[in-house]
Formats: structure tokens, C-alpha cells, sequence
């Protein structure tokens, strides 16, 4: 068999398979059994789009002052300081 | 060129040992020969590790999504597709089936592999009747004793032939030459050329059996 490329005459022979004879397909093996077994993801929160960090370091007064203020608020330290910045860009 | 899946919702069968072998046969015979990868062991993926025959290009971690797109994109002139896939029953098996010229469904002379392998056998069945068109199929017995013929192998061929469905002659022997591939890589030949490979079994005998099987399958894609 070796060495005579027997096969180089043979063509391709596409299938034209249009997306209800896939349906078609996943039925009759869903009957026998044949079922989706793609493995799931886990389902986990979403991630925040808060994804950046900042580092700043501050006097110990101004970083509690800011935390109470968040607190009091309601809102993260993050947003707070969002806040903060929306009002310096505005001045 | 033809598509050719390996389907069996059982493991063990020897799927992937059909599947190197015929890649390696064919890309002997200069064929273009992409093999793909559906099963989650990677049985394949681990074989071609060690080294691939040239003219086999190996894709991994085809899921049911892309298994249709991603045959019709593998497949053209002077190329052939290989299927190897999972053994479960799974909607990636149905699909590929649907894709394929020929069906290989491998079975190991038992009752249990001869039970299970027929539902391969009768999905291809239902799919053909499904799509209206027809899908060849056939069965290979695998790990068969060199020596004797079982009972229940005598058996099986019988019952298999009086169902009509069509069974490859040879059988694929029980050769620790075909399970130490995946432990070196590369084909058969390369396994007998290199002194540094050592097997216990007849390489040359092993290379025989797999050029009969891969000579048997050809004529069923003609």
C-alpha cells in the first residue's frame, strides 16, 4: 500500500447540513439516550466592574473620616470616592 | 475526502487504537489525514505528545458545538477525516455520525461491548431514516486472540451477519505493539526501526494486521 497515494484521486464530499437537520439529528439521539453532556460551568457572581484598585495612602483621620462617611452614606468606599472625583472634574 | 467516525457509547472498545492506526496507514499512503480529538481522556492528544506520522494533523478539544464545523473545515481533496470520540452516549456522538462517510463502531468479542455497541449501531439507523440518506456503518472486532477463535466470538459474527450489518475482516488482534503506541508516539514502523522502543510483542505481525484493517476500510470508502 505504501508509497502509491491510491488516494489522490478522491474528492471531498461535503454535507450540507443546515441547522434543523442538526435539530433533527440531536432528537433522534436525545431518544436513544445520546444527550447533551457538555460539562456546565459553575454559576458564580458576576465579577464587579469596579475593577480597579487604588492605593493611596492617606493620615489615619481622612481614611476613617471617609469610611464613616461611606458607611453613613451607604455606599462603598469606592463609590465614594467616585463621587468625589465626579465633583473635582465638575469645578 | 471521506469522513470516518469511531463510535461506541462504551470505553475501552479501542476507538483510539483504530484511530492511530488508520491515520497512520493512510498518511503512509500519502494521504492528508486530520485526526480529531472528542474524547475528554485525549487518548490522542497523548499519543501525539510523543511525536505524530507526517501528513496527520491532530485537533483537541472538539466539543459538540464545533464538531460540524469543525469536520466540514478539516475535510476537502486528498484529505481524510478521523473522528475518535468519547465513549458515552452523548449528542457529540450523534452529530459526527451525521458527518460521516463511514461508521466504525469497535467491539470487543463480549456480550456487554456487542450490547452497548449496538446502540451505535442503531442510532446510525435512526439517523440515516432521519436525514434520508444513507450512512455506511460497520463493525471491527478488537482485541481478538491471535491464537483461537472464541465461541463467543464465532458467535457474535454470526449474529452480527445475520443482522445485516456489515463486520470488517480482520479483526484488530490483542498486539501490546498497538497499546505501547500510545506510549511512543509516532506508527508502527517507526516503533520497529527504533531499536530504543522496545516491545514485547511482534511488531511485524502488529504492522500486518493494520495494513489488512486499513486496506479493508479503504475499500469501503471507495
Amino acid at each position: 500500500m505504501s508509497g502509491s497515494n491510491r488516494l489522490a484521486g478522491q474528492n471531498a464530499r461535503p454535507k450540507d447540513t443546515p441547522v434543523e437537520e442538526v435539530r433533527r439529528v440531536d432528537e433522534v439521539g436525545e431518544a436513544r439516550g445520546f444527550l447533551d453532556r457538555t460539562p456546565r460551568k459553575k454559576p458564580r457572581r458576576k465579577p464587579s466592574p469596579r475593577t480597579h484598585q487604588l492605593h493611596p495612602k492617606v493620615f489615619p483621620k481622612v481614611g476613617e473620616a471617609i469610611a464613616a462617611e461611606a458607611e453613613r452614606l451607604g455606599i462603598t468606599q469606592g463609590q465614594l470616592i467616585e463621587q468625589m472625583w465626579e465633583k473635582w472634574e465638575d469645578q | 475526502m471521506p469522513v470516518i467516525v469511531m463510535a461506541s457509547p462504551k470505553g475501552g472498545v479501542g476507538k483510539s487504537t483504530c484511530t492511530v492506526l488508520l491515520a497512520s496507514e493512510f498518511a503512509r499512503m500519502g494521504a492528508d489525514v486530520t485526526v480529531l480529538d472528542c474524547d475528554p481522556n485525549k487518548s490522542l492528544t497523548r499519543w501525539a505528545s510523543h511525536g505524530a506520522p507526517s501528513g496527520v494533523t491532530l485537533k483537541s478539544d472538539v466539543g459538540r458545538s464545533e464538531i460540524v464545523p469543525t469536520i466540514r473545515s478539516a475535510d476537502g481533496d486528498g484529505k481524510i477525516v478521523i473522528v475518535d470520540l468519547e465513549g458515552v452516549a452523548s449528542q457529540l456522538v450523534s452529530r459526527a455520525i451525521s458527518q460521516a462517510d463511514l461508521v466504525i463502531v469497535p467491539m470487543q468479542p463480549t456480550a456487554l461491548d456487542a450490547e452497548i455497541g449496538s446502540e451505535a449501531l442503531a442510532l446510525v439507523r435512526e439517523e440515516e431514516e432521519a436525514l434520508g440518506r444513507a450512512i455506511r456503518h460497520a463493525v471491527v472486532l478488537t482485541k481478538t486472540s491471535a491464537a483461537v477463535k472464541s465461541r463467543v466470538q464465532m458467535e457474535l459474527e454470526q449474529q452480527l451477519s445475520g443482522a445485516g450489518i456489515d463486520v470488517i475482516e480482520p479483526s484488530l488482534v490483542a498486539r501490546a505493539a498497538f497499546s505501547e503506541l500510545f506510549a511512543y508516539g509516532n506508527d508502527l514502523t517507526a516503533m520497529m526501526n527504533d531499536p530504543e522502543m522496545m516491545t514485547g510483542g511482534k511488531v511485524d505481525k502488529a504492522i500486518l494486521n493494520a495494513q489488512a484493517f486499513t486496506e479493508a476500510v479503504y475499500e469501503r470508502l471507495k
